[in-house]
């Protein structure tokens, strides 16, 4: 069978293949990748214990980096049914290189998570035979799985042209992927217990801040894609665009984390308004999640309408470090608390808020995730032709 | 069948901790467990010397509540964790991925990792030792010098935890969350 | 210091430690043997684990009685497969009634510590330094005898003292296997110089009340309704059934209870009331509740008339010395209105108890604390009765018959300087050591022998000790763990420890007596022997030659066997006693079964077999009420009162005036707290999860109780910049350590409080050693002055934060 009928690709030599045209980024992506991996055998040969993750917090940095990705590519999702799914035009030439962007995320999220749940096999198995209906956890795997499913089937057709079954798998794709999402969500706002992600905040802040990523990611993808060179106009266009969008999206978003905060802090409840209150003294929410994932971009957008393009992509990237923070705050923030506060040995202090940094090893796999996602990418855009548009006509 | 649950007459408690000792003996926990699969909590005491309030010196022994709606079950994505027949909640240990979910849901910290089988696990009640044998008290019960707990079945009428909660007012942790736990304080 | 043990080391079978800013401590050496601190299963009858979980196979269950502390509780260990899985509570025991503390349970990690004495071992290095050769049982006893180039044998010394028995001293730690030690050294071998724990723990107590009341008693606390307990800890120094029926009653339940401690203790948090009484001035309190009691007429003026001698005498003393609560006051800590207030509740309570204590001596006062706690206790009348403190009743065992030789050469003991009335049996431990050391012995004391004792840590003045052992030809220890001063030892003998050895039946009195007999559950791993069993072979080794020795020098002996055929001087030799091994002809299981069947019955026997625990009727009376409770004994059958008109309360005790002692308790100007500015007392104690340094390198413990730390008073430590965790200096006049701070409101300005045990100097014992502080070096030995027991609190320290 000629994989190409399925799936038309560029043939070339392996060679070629491998020759990539900014060894910068080449040397980054293979280092990163390359850590990916010490990092994967550390654990393989000493096992979890090389984690700094404990009874207080299990959660660590393999999960914020897991959402980190899953979020990236829910956000491509979105960007990239703009133009084959809506048929926005002007949006259309996003299509291609932000679902293949969505399909390399959520692999690289997959990667990570593997390594950070205990028996991923034993997963895939009893996920299976016994469901547990009532998990978030759940219901995201397995929505994810489907989700990733049918990004690949869109993928197909677009690149076969397929503008109809392409926009038929990518609505399905999307809702799916929204679906999976928000019950990412749900996981931080099914926990009861915990009252500082309890409620309906993060299923749809979880939808919010993905499109937002999704437009970063693109306008990391355009600017890298014609480094040292000016847009094309119908690229100039779509990113104008983008930009405009991007800029009402972070205003939401600031009006929404404006009002997490005051309502968690109002009151004084115990467990609530500590841990806000802690939240707001560090320099991870200021710095990390504002200033980079809000403020700095929003600022560019506002002061050129949107029309500083170029500008844009360094603005994106300090968003992408920005939205970093987020996801690993999310996952610190909920568990501060500790469950079990007091004290059951002699000589111990009160427990505080629980401490996490992650160890050596959860930073290979978690940062190094990112140099695979790379290699995925490049690989992506070195077999497949994403430049031409298409439309349904 | 039945449905076992445990009532503390936790003012009783001295914090000696022999509950500790004899569940890590009994269940081979290994150890540097410390608040994992039992314990006896102490709050920070009021008060300057000599003016300390004695009101606020109290031992809280606990461990798992065997919730009768609890969200270590309702979010395990593999159904690892189960009630088993006599309402106990248990790991199935061939079942859990170790997604740690159910540490992130339970509200007392009842759950730790076992890092021989690289499962969850946490008090069984020892359903899976003594209970199994045919004892009818776990080792926490059976050697408290204080005689703290009383385990028991909660659908027999007759039984001794059924009559203490019957006749003595009781409470339980983090009730407002309706997780319904069968460990019961005694007042 | 923090020991940090890998978990995930011990998945693996083996432990590895981590200590963090202290020196790696080498595991290769002979005490630690190939197993050095691992539970490697290469040894049938070891686990592969530190913790095995219990399966649900068959399995054996064996009574047996808990050693690792002094309460004796019952419990019965689950052995699987030979290795013991689990300590159970034996329920049918009175006294301990279903419960297993932490130690108790923990004691399977004491029987398989890896650190353990393994194997007879004499010294070939220097004292102290840890150099040792392994050998035979043979061997080691032959050492003993005949010395090796490194130290002398018991025969030339003796050769070298003319047979004068007393240059050898002894000491052994509290146990059932105590006696036997003592038949050994004292009765046969024929030893005085006798010292143990009873001087350096609870002498004055015993003392006090058995001089006034004529027993230490029983608090019957399941029934008291007024409870004054004072510088007793019993939610953390557990006794049973003391512990267990107290504090089921605490906090407004039947019991009301009154704390009176220098720190703040879990006994204190169950208290309805706590004084924070100045270290040593609880006989002020006393007196002025007696003040309190006297002058508003409250006390029982039945009970005072019929069974108080010389009641009027001490009303008279009482009152004209003006004990007021205004004058307590001062010296306490406690304001007068609550001395008033307390008084007077204590006599209004149907059944009062003022907790007669059971601690070391903390003050110099303690032998008259304790008198005028018994006497006041009469003065509620409250004696011999049901909820208050009982004399109760003992079963009898056949009494055994020691032939003791009798050694002409033998000299009297001498510790006596400064003590009014010097104990015969057991010697003070500081008086002894210190004219030793000081060559005020009137002879030569060049041998030790010691049993389960480590004076190194338990004797104030760590230094004094060391020197003291350093001083003599020989020393033997016979332990299960390679102690402080198993480090100063010329021959090491392991010893099985209790839950390998089946020892001597014993006889449990009070309101609920009973027999109770420990079994061994396993037999004693590695080369390890039953104490019975060493002593035996030790007499064995030593008795003929020691025989030769008396021929030689002990004229008496010279004129009975003068004259005699060999034949006739075996015979006067077997005869007289000085056969030494003749008391453990018969193992201690068949002496047991012998003793049992004689008093009892064989049926007896049989109960005591399978349950461990025996009493007449005991299977009329013995039922489980529900799960927590049994009944014993009936109500009717209980010993609550067993005196009637024999019951007597010396007051004014006449003859103590004559050996220099106050005959009724008196206040004394210098017995006043005070502490220099800028000085600290130092206040010691006991922990609920944790025996003084027998439990040091226990892994389970360890778990619970890492280290010791100082508790200092936490604005205190504001002022001297000191947190938690911060290492400070403790200086004495007689030594000094570093230990880590606990800041705490739980304790006085002028006072810091050490739990003692920590600190262990062995580098053998590889989790006690260097962690925490020795509170033995800092110590001063002081004695009292009725006994000359060791007094703990009267000790100010310098701290500086390093």
């Amino acid at each position: 069978m000629n994989l190409n009928k399925i799936i038309p690709y560029k043939k070339m030599s392996l060679k070629e293949l491998l020759t990539p045209d900014n060894k910068l980024m080449a040397l980054i992506a293979v280092v990163l990748t390359a850590l990916f991996f010490i990092g994967v055998i550390n654990v393989l040969v000493h096992g979890h214990e090389i984690y700094n993750v404990t009874k207080d917090h299990p959660w660590g940095l393999l999960i914020a980096m897991y959402i980190f990705f899953v979020v990236s590519s829910t956000g491509l999702c979105i960007v990239g049914s703009f133009g084959d799914v809506f048929d926005f035009k002007v949006f259309a030439p996003s299509s291609k290189r932000a679902i293949l962007g969505s399909i390399v995320t959520i692999l690289s999220g997959f990667a990570v998570i593997a390594f950070e749940i205990g028996h991923p096999v034993r997963m895939m198995i009893y996920n299976v035979l016994t469901p547990g209906l009532t998990s978030a956890i759940w219901w995201m795997g397995t929505l994810y799985g489907l989700y990733l499913t049918f990004m690949i089937i869109e993928f197909i057709f677009l690149m076969r042209e397929d503008m109809k079954n392409a926009k038929i798998f990518g609505l399905i794709g999307l809702l799916v992927g929204l679906a999976a999402h928000s019950n990412l969500g749900a996981v931080f706002g099914f926990l009861n217990t915990r009252l500082v992600s309890n409620g309906v905040f993060y299923p749809t802040y979880f939808i919010l801040t993905a499109f937002i990523t999704g437009i970063y990611l693109t306008f990391l993808m355009y600017g890298y894609y014609y480094r040292g060179k000016s847009f094309p106009e119908n690229i100039n266009n779509m990113l104008v665009n983008f930009a405009k969008i991007q800029g009402l999206l972070i205003a939401i978003l600031i009006f929404f984390e404006a009002w997490k905060m005051l309502t968690g802090y109002y009151g004084g409840v115990p467990g609530r308004a500590d841990v806000i209150t802690h939240i707001l003294s560090g320099n991870t929410f200021w710095l990390g999640e504002f200033m980079c994932g809000m403020f700095i971009p929003f600022i560019v957008i506002l002061f050129s309408k949107g029309k500083a393009t170029k500008l844009m992509v360094p603005a994106s990237l300090i968003g992408m470090v920005g939205i970093f923070f987020m996801r690993y705050d999310l996952v610190h923030d909920t568990q501060l608390m500790p469950m079990q506060n007091f004290m059951t040995r002699v000589y111990q202090e009160m427990p505080g808020f629980v401490e996490y940094f992650p160890s050596n090893t959860e930073m290979m796999i978690g940062f190094g995730a990112i140099g695979l996602c790379l290699v995925l990418y490049y690989l992506g855009t070195k077999l497949f032709d994403l430049t031409s548009t298409c439309h349904a006509d | 069948m039945a449905r076992y649950g445990m009532a503390l007459d936790y003012k009783n408690c001295i914090n000696c901790k022999a509950c500790e000792v004899a569940c890590k003996e009994e269940n081979g926990v290994l150890l540097g467990a410390d608040k994992h699969r039992i314990w006896v909590g102490v709050n920070e005491l009021e008060g300057e010397w000599p003016n300390i309030a004695l009101s606020s010196s109290v031992f809280m022994p606990s461990q798992c509540q065997h919730c009768d709606n609890a969200p270590c079950q309702e979010v395990c994505p593999t159904n690892a964790t189960y009630y088993d027949e006599n309402h106990v909640v248990r790991v199935d240990v061939d079942k859990c991925i170790l997604c740690s979910y159910c540490v992130e849901a339970c509200p007392y910290g009842a759950r730790y990792e076992d890092p021989r089988t690289v499962t969850m696990d946490k008090c069984t009640f020892c359903s899976d030792t003594r209970l199994a044998r045919g004892e009818t008290t776990t080792a926490c019960q059976n050697t408290c010098p204080t005689k703290v707990r009383t385990f028991g079945d909660l659908d027999d009428p007759n039984s001794e935890i059924s009559q203490l909660l019957r006749n003595r007012e009781h409470f339980s942790l983090k009730a407002n969350l309706g997780t319904k736990p069968k460990l019961f304080y005694l007042m | 210091m923090q020991v940090e043990v890998s978990r995930r080391k011990f998945l693996q079978g083996s432990v590895t430690l981590s200590i963090v800013g202290a020196s790696a401590v080498s595991t290769t050496n002979l005490f630690s043997g190939e197993e050095a601190s691992e539970h490697k299963s290469t040894q049938s009858g070891i686990p592969s684990t530190i913790t095995t979980k219990t399966s649900t196979k068959k399995a054996e269950n064996v009574p047996y009685l808990c050693g690792i502390c002094v309460n004796k509780c019952a419990g019965f260990a689950r052995v699987e497969d030979g290795i013991v899985t689990k300590l159970n509570p034996n329920p049918y025991f009175p006294k301990s009634r279903n419960m297993l503390c932490a130690r108790g349970n923990a004691g399977i990690q004491t029987m398989y510590d890896p650190d353990r004495l393994k194997y007879p071992m004499i010294r070939i290095g220097e004292r102290g330094d840890g150099k040792y050769k392994r050998v035979s049982w043979e061997e080691a006893y032959d050492a003993i005898l005949n010395g090796t180039d490194k130290f002398k044998g018991i025969k030339q010394i003796l050769d070298e003292e003319k047979d004068n028995r007393a240059t050898i001293g002894y000491c052994n730690g509290e146990g059932l296997s105590k006696e036997g030690f003592e038949v050994l050294v004292g009765e046969k071998i024929g030893s005085p110089n006798y010292v143990d724990e009873i001087s350096i723990c609870l002498e004055t107590t015993l003392g006090g009340y058995v001089n006034t009341i004529g027993t230490y008693g029983e608090a019957d606390l399941n029934n008291a309704d007024y409870l004054i307990i004072a510088g007793a800890n019993r939610a953390e120094a557990i006794i049973t059934p003391d512990t267990m029926d107290l504090f089921k009653r605490t906090k407004g339940r039947g019991l009301k209870t009154i704390v009176l401690d220098p720190r703040f203790t879990n006994t204190a948090a169950k208290a309805d009331r706590w004084y924070a009484v100045n270290p040593g001035t609880d006989l002020a309190f006393v007196l002025a509740l007696t003040y309190v009691v006297l002058t508003e007429e409250l006390y029982d003026k039945d009970f005072a008339s019929k069974h108080m001698d010389g009641f009027e005498d001490y009303k008279q003393h009482i009152i004209s010395k003006g004990y007021t609560p205004q004058w307590a006051e001062k010296f306490t800590n406690i304001p007068a209105k609550e001395i008033y207030k307390t008084a007077r509740e204590f006599m209004a309570a149907r059944s009062p108890i003022y907790y007669q204590g059971r601690r070391s001596v903390f003050s110099k006062n303690d032998f008259q604390l304790r008198r005028a706690m018994a006497i006041f206790q009469g003065l509620s009348g409250n004696l011999d009765k049901k909820g208050g403190i009982v004399y109760g009743k003992k079963l009898g065992l056949p009494k055994e018959d020691i032939n003791s030789p009798m050694y002409a050469q033998v000299q009297p003991r001498f510790d006596k300087e400064g003590i009014a009335i010097p104990s015969l049996k057991t010697g003070s431990w500081i008086v002894f050591r210190n004219m030793v050391l000081e060559g005020k012995a009137p002879y030569p004391v060049r041998a030790m022998f010691m049993r389960k004792h480590n004076p190194m840590s338990g004797v104030p003045n760590t230094k004094k000790t060391e020197a003291f052992l350093r001083k003599m030809d020989l020393n033997v220890m016979i332990d299960i763990l390679p102690s402080d001063t198993t480090m100063f030892a010329d021959v090491v003998l392991p010893e099985a420890s209790y839950l390998e050895r089946t020892s001597p039946v014993a006889s449990y009195g009070g309101l609920e007596p009973a027999i109770v007999q420990r079994k061994a559950a396993v037999k004693p791993l590695f080369e390890t022997k039953v104490p019975e069993q060493i002593y035996k072979e030790l007499a064995e080794k030593l008795s003929k030659p020691l025989w030769e020795i008396t021929q030689k020098y002990d004229e008496d002996v010279q004129d009975d066997t003068k004259g005699m055929s060999a034949e006739e001087i075996e015979k006067y030799y077997k005869e007289n006693g000085f056969d030494l091994a003749e008391p453990w002809e018969k193992t201690v299981h068949e002496q047991n079964e012998e003793k049992i069947v004689e008093a009892f019955g064989k049926e007896a026997w049989e109960a005591l077999e399978e349950k461990g625990v025996y009493y007449p009727n005991m299977d009329k009376y013995y039922q489980q009420l529900n799960p927590n409770e049994f009944q014993y004994y009936p109500e009717n059958k209980k010993n609550y009162s067993v005196k009637g008109d024999t019951l007597k309360v010396v007051v004014n005790f006449k003859n103590l005036a004559k050996k220099g002692v106050d005959p009724m308790p008196t206040w004394r100007d210098d017995m006043a707290f005070s502490v220099p500015e800028g000085k600290f007392r130092l206040v010691t104690g006991r922990h609920a999860q944790f025996t003084q340094s027998g439990t040091t390198n226990n892994m389970m413990l360890r778990d619970l109780i890492p280290t010791n730390y100082i508790w200092i008073n936490n604005k205190k430590c504001e002022q001297m910049g000191i947190k938690f965790g911060d290492k400070v200096e403790v200086k004495s006049n007689i030594g000094k350590v570093t230990i880590m701070a606990y800041p705490t409101n739980k304790i006085a300005p002028n006072q810091i409080f050490m739990l003692h045990g920590f600190g262990g100097s062995s580098e053998q014992m590889e989790f006690a050693t260097g962690n925490g502080a020795n509170d033995a070096l800092l110590i001063e030995d002081k004695i009292e002055p009725v006994y000359g027991a060791a007094v703990m609190h009267e000790t100010n320290v310098e701290i500086r934060k390093v």
